[in-house]
């Protein structure tokens, strides 16, 4: 039980007074003193260890009034009120007052059904506000991500180009590219052709002839088996890099990407490294005459499957 | 108290009636409406103030606005949108009059309403709405055209023909604009009046209300608690998740208004500017050129030769020789 | 608010709330802001603030969405603004309603002033309130001008180059301001990219201070409530901010938001072709706010330097002055509009001027060719 203000204060012999103030310890949040009034000879601040008992209405000192009277006066200028005070809790734990002071519903709150109601129908709204413009800003952030792709043919060059069979030969070309609202621009690219012997072009198609679809499952291109000229986007499947056609001191005349030394043979397929799928082959177009077309197409880097991007 | 009841005009009456019904049914009118819009159902184009006026107004607008279209033919708008949207306005303004009616009768009038409320003020606003504003908007027309003529002959006399443009307009506006709208505002008093007399007239039946204005006032206020709040919070989320569903279906992706005055100029690519290729082609075309020019200024010279020996001097004008072209 | 169920065990929400009230006092502070006694009941007039707040936020969200494609450039704003329109999804729409959102936060920038001055809201102890609300004013009308500016066709490089010719009367700092404004002697990519970091920076900073000071000072003054009724009738209609004004406060705002999606669908945004230095056919004007200024500079009274500067800086400038300094000049506690007959009056005869003004610009478009 807390001291009450305005209780009285008896002594051991008579009463001195009432208590008019409470003094708490700002660190442990405990009341460590109470003032009291000496019926108007001057406020004593006396310690909770004299006083012996605590009652709603009275405070029970262990001393006689000689011995309080005897105590320093009261400074109230070495204390603030803790209206005055930033101190965290602090009156979490007070109860000093006796009684509350109150103050009425007005008439027309005093039916919760009807907060209920209101606070619900607000939520309802609100919610009927945001709702119509989720979709559309949706679509509106999502309008660049999934671009179609673009399956023109273009025109990389001639095979006259390509001496050897089974080496790999790089092709640059030019893309052009029109992004949102500005003009367009140029990018360089390449690809790496090579004309595969037999042996090589089986282990690229594995039997099978190369199909390439859209979206929908509609086909775009098929690369025929027979067809000797292989077409390896530039970019290697692991990072992205762009890679080399070297000659490997163990594993012969190598495709081999700088970036982490992800090895491929003429096939593409990979001998070393960490390159999670072989290289991407491209659909291929030989005309009579030489030339070579290919569509460009990115894959995502890093995946074992071939998820096309571009 | 009492004093306060005598003292309601017609007038106070009307206008304290109409004008929160009006606006307490505007927010459902406005929700139905945007779905119209984005479906395309219907356009304002000039008019839009009007037909929101007319819309706001619809306890009195929804017989008058066919008449004076049809009859003193004058647009708001187009589409089906629009007459679909005065269909949908009589529930909502019954029940808006209702809420509205009732909370004047127990508060104002001390008087009990009577049950159909709603419906009763209704019909009887839309009847004095379908004489009235015809009228008024006849009337107003009217006025309006003739003062603004007035104004333009008063500012052509020869004592004010010095005033320069800028303070002539706003003279003759505030000339014209004054008279028209003094006119307006009296009309819509009178107006107002009517409907306020009419309700008045609702009212002598009633029962009065012996309660404190306490507790009449916590009556209205809780007569705007539904019985069942889950079921009309339910119904009103539901509801409008249809109408925004719809919206979204009717949305237009792309800009549903390309004025004539502003269409989109067609952005043609400008091809990459190589200044090296730029230059070389240029520098083998004129070397090209070069030759073309001397090859016929050859040809010039043995033409004048062979004319000079043969046929004696003849004053043929020579070919000139092409321009070159322009790249 | 919470009731929590008959059974003993708290839900995990009633969990959570009680794990953070014990630490922050949520409950307590949740109680004190909502339970504000509105004196005379909640009152559909006094939606305008709230209603204020909303259109800012719906603003700072449809422009952030505009950001991700527009670029402040004076080679790609053009461009990248007419992609928004006819190109991204929905683009037009956002834009639109960012446009009209404009309109409808002067729109009801007017009103809530007007609601303050007729309830005499202003009077003491509301004077800090007032003045900075005016200050909000400024930075609103701030938002219009710079914003209006960065699609760069014909009509937003004109309407600026006016309006900053306009401040350069300003005696003494003119210059210097408007050479800051457009970074340099005329207008271009300088005033481009300063207009933008005005308007997408400084003025939501300042604004959102201002909004907050604002709200702060008119709950340390409570509302003012009706300017009329006896004691009896205002206490039966006291009710508390919660629910019911903070439900009349939503309800104003799906009105305001659905009146500018239809306004949206009205009259989309079209731009005039880019900007160029040569104006052409093309008659300048500023956006419909400011026609009435627009219109009032064109009087007779107002020519000549000294005139543009009585009619742009001076005018204007005393009038701004005489609304601040209106809390401390009317000192009158008499709240009741009908019975303040200089203030009554006062306040049509500005508004009637204000519409006046306007519609004489929109009639002297025709006598322009």
């Amino acid at each position: 039980m807390q001291p009450q203000l305005k209780s009285k204060v008896r002594c051991t012999d008579r009463e001195i007074g009432e208590v008019t103030k409470v003094i708490v310890d700002p660190l442990s949040h405990e009341i460590s003193h109470i003032v009291v009034s000496m019926n108007g000879t001057g406020e004593r601040q006396v310690s909770m260890a004299l006083v012996q008992t605590v009652t709603d209405d009275a405070v029970q000192l262990r001393n006689a009034s000689s011995e309080v009277a005897a105590l320093p006066p009261f400074k109230r200028d070495e204390y603030l009120s803790t209206h005055d005070v930033e101190i965290a809790h602090l009156e979490d734990n007070l109860h000093v007052t006796p009684g509350e002071v109150l103050v009425p519903f007005p008439e027309l709150e005093k039916n919760v059904k009807r907060r209920t109601f209101f606070m619900n129908f607000t939520h309802v709204i609100g919610f009927l506000i945001g709702l119509p413009i989720a979709f559309p800003v949706l679509r509106y952030l999502m309008k660049p991500m999934f671009a179609p792709f673009d399956n023109g043919w273009l025109k990389i060059g001639n095979v006259s180009k390509i001496k050897t069979d089974d080496i790999g030969f790089q092709f640059k070309y030019k893309k052009k590219v029109k992004e949102a609202y500005l003009p367009e621009a140029e990018i360089e690219k390449n690809v790496w052709i090579l004309k595969a012997t037999p042996a090589v072009l089986e282990k690229v198609y594995q039997g099978k002839d190369m199909e390439f679809r859209d979206a929908s499952g509609k086909s775009v291109w098929t690369n025929k088996k027979d067809i000797p000229y292989v077409a390896f986007s530039g970019k290697c499947p692991h990072l992205g890099c762009g890679y080399k056609w070297r000659q490997h001191k163990v594993l012969g005349q190598v495709f081999l990407c700088p970036c982490h030394l992800s090895i491929y043979d003429a096939s593409g397929k990979v001998l070393d490294g960490p390159a999670p799928r072989p290289l991407d082959a491209l659909p291929i177009k030989v005309s009579a005459s030489g030339d070579v077309q290919i569509i460009d197409m990115e894959f995502k880097a890093g995946t074992k499957s071939q998820i096309r991007i571009i | 108290m009492s004093d306060e009841r005598d003292s309601l005009s017609p007038t106070k009456i009307g206008l304290g009636v109409l004008w929160p019904a009006f606006w307490t049914a505007l927010p459902i009118k406005l929700a139905f409406a945007l779905v119209f819009l984005a479906m395309d159902m219907m356009h304002f184009e000039g008019r839009l103030g009007l037909g929101f006026l007319m819309f706001l107004a619809s306890p009195v607008t929804v017989f008058a606005t066919p008449i004076i279209t049809m009859g003193l033919e004058s647009h708001i708008g187009e589409g089906a949108g629009i007459a679909l949207l005065f269909l949908l306005c009589i529930p909502i303004d019954i029940w808006a009059l209702g809420v509205v009616g009732r909370t004047y009768f127990l508060e104002k009038f001390r008087k009990e309403p009577p049950d159909g409320l709603g419906v009763t003020l209704w019909w009887k606003c839309a009847v004095v709405g379908a004489v009235f504003l015809p009228l008024l908007w006849f009337i107003v027309g009217t006025v309006t055209s003739m003062s603004i003529s007035m104004a333009h002959s008063v500012f052509e006399m020869e004592l004010f023909k010095g005033i320069p443009v800028a303070e002539r307009i706003s003279a003759e506006l505030s000339l014209w604009g004054g008279v028209s709208v003094t006119v307006l505002i009296v009309l819509l008093l009178i107006g107002v009046s009517l409907i306020g007399r009419m309700i008045r007239s609702t009212s002598e039946t009633a029962r009065p209300v012996a309660d404190s204005y306490q507790h009449v006032v916590t009556r209205w206020d809780l007569m705007r608690v539904p019985d069942d709040q889950g079921l009309m919070l339910t119904a009103l989320t539901l509801g409008g998740v249809v109408l925004s569903m719809l919206f979204w279906a009717g949305l237009p992706v792309t800009t549903p208004h390309p004025h004539e005055c502003c269409k989109k100029p067609e952005v043609k690519a400008e091809p990459p500017f190589k200044p090296l290729e730029a230059l070389n082609k240029d520098e083998k075309l004129i070397a090209q050129l070069e030759g073309q020019i001397d090859a016929l200024e050859k040809q010039k010279a043995e033409a004048e030769k062979d004319k000079d020996k043969g046929k004696g001097k003849k004053a043929a004008s020579a070919p000139e020789a092409p321009a070159p072209k322009k790249p | 608010m919470e009731h929590s169920t008959p059974s003993s065990q708290p839900t995990v929400i009633e969990k959570v709330i009680a794990f953070v009230d014990e630490r922050v006092g949520l409950k307590q502070m949740q109680a004190k802001m909502l339970n504000e006694p509105v004196p005379g009941g909640s009152r559909w007039a006094y939606v305008f603030g709230s209603v204020l707040l909303f259109i800012f936020i719906m603003q700072a969200v449809t422009g952030i969405l505009l950001m991700f494609y527009y670029v402040p450039t004076a080679d790609h704003a053009y461009a990248s603004t007419q992609y928004i329109i006819h190109d991204v999804d929905y683009g037009w729409f956002l834009l639109s309603y960012h446009f009209w959102g404009s309109t409808a936060m002067v729109v009801c920038v007017f009103a809530h002033m007007s609601q303050v001055f007729l309830w005499g809201a202003y009077k003491p102890p509301r004077e800090m309130i007032w003045l900075v609300g005016l200050a909000l004013f400024g930075i609103v009308m701030g938002f219009g001008f710079t914003g209006y500016l960065l699609p760069w066709d014909q009509r937003a490089y004109w309407a600026t180059t006016v309006g900053v010719e306009i401040m350069d009367k300003t005696p003494i700092v003119g210059d210097f301001m408007a050479r800051f404004l457009k970074g340099g002697p005329t207008p271009g990519q300088m005033t481009l990219s300063r207009f933008f970091v005005i308007h997408v920076m400084i003025l939501p900073a300042a604004l959102m201070g201002l909004a907050g000071l604002h709200l702060f000072l008119f709950r340390a003054a409570g509302p003012a409530g009706p300017f009329r009724g006896t004691a009896e009738e205002i206490k039966a209609k006291t009710d508390f901010f919660f629910p019911r004004q903070i439900w009349k406060d939503i309800v104003g705002m799906a009105v305001v938001f659905a009146s500018i999606c239809a306004l949206a669908f009205w009259e989309p945004v079209v731009l005039l072709e880019e900007a160029t230095p040569d104006p052409g056919d093309y008659h300048p004007e500023p956006e419909w706010y400011f026609l009435f200024l627009f219109q009032l500079l064109r009087l007779k009274i107002f020519a000549g330097e000294f005139g543009q500067f009585l009619g742009a800086i001076a005018l204007p400038g005393a009038f701004m002055a005489l609304l601040a300094a209106l809390p401390f000049i009317d000192r009158d506690p008499e709240r009741n509009i009908f019975k303040r007959p200089v203030a009554l009056i006062g306040w049509i005869v500005v508004m009637v001027s204000i519409l006046l003004f306007t519609m004489s610009a929109i009639i002297n478009r025709e006598f322009l060719d």
